[in-house]
């Protein structure tokens, strides 16, 4: 696209279609004209998206402008709330997500999702872990579980900190060390595509660290989908960057070139600080 | 000037004493109360304070002590030829006679004159006291306004001071309720010593013989009584214990649905409805038992070969159960309720079911006031009467059939104070016993639940 002069190649304020290649070359999950309301309110607005194999794609923008609702949709957790009717195909490898034969269990155990609160079962450490693979009976001996349970926690790298500790209550660790544990809890069963909604935001700079680290060691075994308020945080742990407003998908685009030359002046305005 | 006109005069004097303090601390800054450091309501509430309480203690203590100390310098004034010699009880009956002739009613001794004066006397001296009561509480609360419409100045900090008195208050509050119970122990208690004194303690706790009849005269035929309570607690925890296999189950499941599956508009139909139960009063559950479910019981017993007497632990247990359905459910419906959305979405996250939710992380977060909820249950079974009088019979049979009639603790306990009695025999005095080991068995029913609570809770932030 011609790059000359700035504001004139960029697409209006007002255009509320999406800018950029919403597509990718090898889709793990496609949503198409997905809309989400709640009662009357349309929280977001016939979006199209595609979420890469292995890829991280972080979706950005002000509160209220839906992507957390359409998070939510990926693993249909907005199925637990009351008056949220959702519309739209999801695929996920072919299959409808939202099929009626559908088994909600199955898909959320293939996707993952961490909250942006740490909520850690009021369990013991090790019970939180183990709490994923026992419903699902991953491992059939104590051993088995044992595994699993060290394994999750290495990869969430919150092992060395905890393994003395494993009967201590969840709740007993730090804000960062539980977020940590929910994330070992996800992916201790096994998930392809993990989703989280501002894992960070609770968290100080220094645990917001490990858990981005986190990410980018997550990011070779799983498609991550994050959303988060930093756009620091966005710009350093994902590949491709979606930016929501009011219920639109706004702009799509490889991470580093929706920073440096968003097309849609919405987005720029966004990203340089003039709105929030 | 009557009592009940003193009490309002006081309490006029009061709200005066507001308005008046109110309007002055008005005066006093020239009505910009910027510069009080009290808002004006407070100044108002420092007056009414003074004005009102310390007239009103007064008041209810004269009131209180007026009538002993009266009798007691009538008494004295006595002649000693009358009161030489007398018991205490033919001392009470004079008094009683210069009371009634006081008090205008006809009494048999009408002609002496030594009590015609001493009831004039009586009189005299209340009529004294009387006007001494008006004047003092009058020109306490008059005083009280005028000393504390002083203290109305702009830097004084009367808010903290009225702050003050109303923490006092609901301290004071608060502790009616410790001191009532000490109250009822403590009254429960010394009768059950006197009871323990006719009957020793051992035969008491571990006699398996409930007959509690004593010979009132020597000749009389009949029993010396015997006063074993374990067949009447036996009965007690065989009823309890049915209608907890009753209530237990039923409340919490039915807690279990409406806190996690039902939808909002069947929740708000179904637990005032749940709710009903609570309010039905014990004697109508009490006839349902007697009148409906014991029959039933017997019948369809019968049919089966068993034999069942009309009066069945297991029909009062039954109705009993019933009876506390509501307070396992409503209040483990509250707990479940309290349970953080963020627990139930973090398991289902993981791919759990929504029953997988509830036995797994739900309940376990609630247990602690699911547990409390039983308990209370429990205390409530222990403690109930009319059902298990009307329906579990009076026999004190000690036996683990639920089919046969047994009696508990509180029947017993009213069968014993109902009617005629005396209050030096064993038989009156073993209700008393009985009620302090009631009381004993729920508070530490209560003890060890609460530290089975506290062990066991999975507590969540």
């Amino acid at each position: 696209m011609n790059q000359g002069s700035a504001d004139k190649t960029r697409v209006d304020r007002t255009a509320r279609k999406t800018v950029g290649d919403f597509t990718h070359p090898d889709p793990r999950i496609t949503c198409r004209n997905v809309s989400v309301h709640y009662g009357d309110k349309c929280a977001v607005r016939n979006v199209d998206l595609d979420i890469g194999r292995n890829e991280v794609i972080a979706l950005i923008g002000p509160s209220g402008c839906g992507k957390s609702s359409f998070l939510r949709c990926l693993n249909r957790m907005n199925d637990t709330i009351e008056g949220c009717r959702v519309s739209g195909e999801f695929r996920m490898d072919g299959n409808d997500l939202y099929d009626p034969d559908m088994d909600v269990v199955l898909l959320r155990a293939q996707v993952g999702i961490v909250f942006q609160k740490p909520n850690p079962f009021p369990k013991s450490i090790f019970d939180n872990v183990a709490y994923g693979p026992r419903i699902h009976g991953l491992a059939q001996t104590r051993a088995g579980v044992e595994e699993i349970v060290e394994t999750s926690l290495k990869r969430a790298g919150l092992w060395e900190e905890v393994k003395d500790y494993l009967n201590d209550p969840g709740t007993s660790l730090s804000g960062g060390q539980q977020q940590r544990l929910c994330v070992a809890r996800a992916i201790a069963v096994n998930p392809e595509v993990v989703l989280m909604d501002e894992p960070c935001s609770a968290l100080d700079p220094i645990a917001t660290a490990r858990i981005e680290e986190l990410i980018d060691e997550l990011s070779e075994l799983y498609s991550i989908v994050i959303v988060t308020h930093s756009m620091q945080q966005a710009a350093r742990v994902s590949e491709r960057t979606a930016y929501f407003h009011l219920g639109d998908l706004i702009e799509v685009g490889a991470t580093d070139e929706v920073f440096t030359k968003p097309q849609h002046k919405l987005t720029e305005d966004y990203i340089t600080g003039r709105f929030g | 000037m009557s009592t009940p006109a003193l009490a309002l005069a006081v309490a006029l004097l009061t709200i005066l004493g507001y308005w008046i303090g109110r309007r002055r601390s008005f005066a006093v800054v020239a009505n910009d109360t910027s510069k009080l450091h009290s808002r004006p309501t407070y100044h108002g509430f420092y007056v009414a304070i003074w004005c009102g309480i310390p007239a009103a203690f007064v008041f209810f203590f004269w009131v209180l002590f007026e009538g002993y100390l009266i009798t007691d310098l009538v008494v004295a004034g006595l002649p000693e030829s009358v009161v030489g010699g007398l018991s205490a009880d033919r001392m009470n009956l004079v008094v009683n006679d210069i009371l009634n002739l006081a008090s205008g009613n006809i009494v048999a001794t009408e002609s002496d004159p030594m009590l015609r004066a001493a009831a004039d006397h009586y009189i005299q001296l209340q009529s004294m006291s009387r006007v001494a009561l008006v004047v003092l509480v009058l020109s306490l609360a008059v005083a009280g306004m005028g000393l504390s419409l002083r203290a109305v100045q702009p830097h004084n900090r009367v808010r903290n001071r009225v702050e003050r008195v109303v923490q006092i208050f609901l301290i004071g509050s608060s502790t009616i309720a410790v001191f009532a119970t000490i109250g009822i122990v403590l009254s429960v208690l010394f009768e059950a010593i006197r009871f323990f004194e006719a009957v020793p303690l051992s035969e008491f706790l571990f006699g398996l013989q409930w007959s509690p009849q004593m010979a009132i005269r020597e000749d009389q035929v009949g029993s010396s009584g015997a006063f074993g309570a374990i067949p009447l607690f036996a009965g007690t925890l065989l009823i309890s214990f049915i209608a907890m296999l009753v209530a237990v189950p039923v409340g919490l499941m039915s807690a279990i649905y409406l806190g996690e599956y039902a939808s909002r508009k069947v929740r708000a139909l179904v637990k005032p409805l749940l709710e009903v139960l609570a309010g039905i009063p014990t004697v109508v559950y009490g006839f349902f038992a007697a009148l409906t479910v014991a029959p039933f019981i017997r019948d369809n017993g019968s049919l089966l070969g068993l034999d069942v007497s009309s009066e069945s632990a297991l029909a009062a247990g039954l109705v009993m159960g019933i009876m506390i359905i509501p307070f396992v459910s409503s209040l483990s419906d509250d707990v479940i309720n309290a349970v953080p959305q963020a627990m139930r979405d973090g398991s289902e996250a993981l791919g759990a079911t929504r029953s997988e939710t509830i036995k797994k992380v739900v309940i376990p977060a609630a247990l602690p006031g699911i547990v409390g909820g039983i308990l209370l249950a429990v205390s409530r079974a222990i403690g109930e009467t009319m059902i298990v009088v009307m329906a579990a019979g009076l026999a004190a049979n000690l036996t683990a059939n639920p089919l046969e009639a047994v009696t508990t603790v509180t029947v017993q306990i009213v069968t014993l104070l109902v009617g005629d009695q005396e209050f030096d025999s064993p038989k009156t005095l073993a209700a008393f016993a009985l009620g302090l080991m009631l009381f004993i068995v729920t508070l530490v029913l209560n003890v060890i639940a609460l530290h089975v609570v506290r062990r066991y809770r999975e507590q969540y932030e």
